[in-house]
């Protein structure tokens, strides 16, 4: 840390080839249909040598210096770069292992700033050896956040709640959206009737079935599985005004940021959550990007009973509980949502009445119960989606909420999965209200609050209430800025 | 335009007591304009399924082609009455602290930005605005963005350094005021 120029770990040299494989295999495969296989291994090896050769150059022509105010990263190759990142405007500076990373005994060193624009990829991505980068991490962040984490601090630090492998199971499998896990559920059961069908005579299911199988997977099991890797050995604490996460089965990722970074939070509940009394939190903090692609709104908690879940809450994020008094829709919102259920109940019928008639022409023929029962079932599955609609508009009007308190305001949405998101005034970048032909009738408007968050920008809309209601969070945020209440410093971006 | 007005409010404004600006009336013709080149070319998609899809729609041809001068026919309705209705409801206002914007045909919208959230002030114009002199003033924030559309030329560069100056001055009496930042947050 002393301003000399320092190299990445060599391994760096071995991942961006070895990420570049797969485009050559690619390639490989395709000259392989015009040249003989001595010719394709001759380019194979070839390519793999100037690869290799590239990044070797790559390598030994990009320098890191840590000075005394900013990180500068140098690459002097044709293609010159210089990228200085100053610690007073960087937001996080996170731990993150791979595979390859455990065999070589390096870690990631994942720099973000404080910005919008590139919110979804780190500033920089720095492999050194793993106690060089916990050396690197720690001086990095005592300059960002004005203490040192001390190398290996996190091994020592306990949870502030414990969280059982059972609890990173349930929340792999019921923390995925239910609209997710309905359309998930459509394809495994055409799949079903697919496999049905072809056990009949001289039919077959032409891969249907299989296709349709795969879609369930994709959709449903395979973000579930996902989730339960990333968050295997969940732990959270709080020291001073950092947050610490470190979790992850097969990459592990240890990850911190200021409290001062938190845009608003989100107390989740999907509908089988919900019947288990569970819920979880997750926090919108601009500059944590992995690159990889992953979800990046950081989670604080995991789906746990709602008593816990509060609990974490009031410790980790204290500065987003408040004592709240809810405001609930007026009578005259329950009337525009009714009218928004029924013009999508029509739409709904209009769109499901050729498939109905594809299928009672195809299912009529069928003999015993199956030709009984297959014919109605999609009128049937139209009518229940029909009494879902008009069900979760009534939910809608019942549940959402708004509260308007002295730092922070609340939106609570969601028939089917619910949230609840805290927002402090000092975060808000936008606000916009909006009335529709229907709404107009009924003298309610929707409003639209603009935030920064974890993937750029976000906005978070709120059920129909007056227009003078929701127009005072815009004047709110307008009078702390006025009063000298909002604090610049604290909030800038 | 007026620049420099009493009570914080930095328009003087013609578009009421409110302080709220209007439009100017050139804004209809451009969107006269650019619905009509949209509406061309929506015509060209339907004579060319008239002429050549009958093979590729078989039975559905006749129904097909019928739907489609339907959604023409409302189409050509919504891009006649819109642009009278837009310059109509367009209000949008901007004092030393906010920027205000009023706006929408079926769905109205009232959007606030606080200038001291602002990031970025552009001012754009395409070539059939360039023709008729007027420009687009987009205002970005870290979580969205805002346009002001279809404003004069000059009024548009006025307000686009209005705009800069206002923030200029935010921060330069930042930097005048304000103590040192406390550690570990950013300066600005």
């Amino acid at each position: 840390m002393s301003g000399e120029k320092i190299r990445y770990h060599q391994s760096v040299i071995v991942e961006k080839s070895l990420s570049s494989l797969s485009a050559m295999v690619l390639l490989a495969l395709v000259l392989a249909t015009q040249l003989d296989r001595t010719a394709v291994a001759a380019i194979l090896v070839a390519a793999l040598a100037a690869l290799l050769l590239f990044n070797y150059r790559q390598w030994r022509l990009t320098t890191v210096q840590f000075n005394e105010t900013d990180v500068v990263v140098e690459r002097d190759t044709l293609f010159k770069m210089k990228k200085t990142l100053p610690y007073s405007k960087i937001a996080s500076v996170n731990v993150n292992r791979g595979i390859l990373n455990r065999l070589f005994g390096t870690s990631k060193l994942q720099i973000n700033i404080n910005s919008g624009s590139s919110a979804t990829v780190p500033e920089a991505v720095l492999t050194f050896r793993q106690d060089t980068a916990e050396r690197i991490r720690s001086v990095v962040s005592q300059r960002i956040y004005d203490r040192e984490a001390s190398p290996g601090e996190d091994e020592i630090a306990g949870s502030l709640v414990s969280f059982s492998p059972a609890d990173v199971i349930i929340h792999g499998l019921f923390s995925v959206p239910t609209h997710q896990t309905v359309v998930a559920s459509v394809f495994l059961a055409y799949s079903l009737f697919e496999q049905y069908l072809s056990v009949g005579p001289g039919l077959g299911t032409d891969g249907k079935a299989l296709v349709s199988l795969m879609m369930f997977v994709l959709i449903q099991i395979g973000p579930s599985v996902s989730l339960i890797f990333h968050y295997y050995n969940y732990r959270i604490y709080r020291r001073g005004d950092t947050v610490y996460l470190q979790h992850g089965l097969v990459r592990t990722y240890r990850t911190s940021f200021n409290v001062s970074r938190i845009n608003a939070v989100r107390i989740k509940s999907t509908f089988a959550a919900r019947l288990m009394h569970r819920s979880c939190i997750e926090a919108e903090v601009v500059g944590l990007a992995s690159g990889s692609g992953e979800n990046l709104r950081p989670v604080l908690c995991l789906l746990k009973d709602d008593a816990t879940v509060q609990k974490l809450l009031r410790e980790v994020v204290p500065e987003f509980v408040y004592e709240r008094s809810p405001e609930k829709q007026p009578e005259s919102a329950k009337s525009v949502l009714l009218i928004r259920a029924a013009t999508a109940s029509l739409a709904l019928a209009v769109a499901m009445t050729y498939p109905s008639l594809y299928v009672y022409r195809g299912a009529a023929a069928l003999p015993g119960a199956a030709g009984a029962v297959l014919p109605y079932v999609l009128p049937l599955v139209t009518a229940l989606a029909v009494f879902a609609i008009f069900y979760a508009a009534h939910v809608s009007y019942r549940i959402t909420e708004f509260d308007a308190g002295k730092d922070l305001f609340t939106f609570v949405n969601g028939a089917v999965d619910r949230e609840t998101v805290v927002m402090n005034y000092d975060k808000v970048q936008m606000v916009r209200i909006t009335q529709g032909p229907v709404a107009r009738i009924f003298g309610v408007s929707q409003g639209r609050v603009y935030l920064l968050s974890s993937t750029g920008g976000t906005s978070v809309s709120s059920g129909y209430f007056s227009g003078s209601l929701l127009g005072a969070v815009g004047e709110t945020v307008m009078e702390r800025i006025a009063s000298g209440e909002y604090d610049y410093r604290k909030n800038c971006v | 335009m007026s620049l420099s007005p009493p009570d914080g409010q930095v328009d003087g404004g013609d578009g009421g007591g409110d302080g709220y600006r209007r439009l100017n009336r050139k804004c209809m013709l451009s969107m006269y304009i650019d619905h009509a080149i949209s509406y061309a070319i929506y015509l060209a998609v339907y004579l060319l399924a008239r002429t050549y899809a009958q093979g590729f729609l078989g039975q559905y041809y006749d129904l097909v082609l019928h739907a489609f001068a339907a959604v023409l026919v409302v189409v050509l309705v919504y891009m006649a009455a819109v642009p009278p209705v837009y310059y109509a409801r367009y209000r949008y206002r901007i004092t030393r602290d906010r920027v205000d914007v009023r706006y929408g045909v079926i769905v109205i919208r009232h959007i606030l930005v606080p200038i001291e959230r602002v990031h970025q002030v552009e001012v754009s114009r395409g070539p059939i605005n360039s023709m008729l002199g007027l420009a687009d003033v987009t205002v970005t924030t870290a979580g969205g963005e805002a346009t002001i559309n279809y404003l004069e030329i000059d009024e548009a560069e006025k307000v686009a350094e209005l705009l800069n100056g206002l923030i200029g001055r935010m921060l330069l009496e930042r930097r005048k005021t304000a103590p040192a930042a406390p550690p570990g947050l950013a300066n600005d």
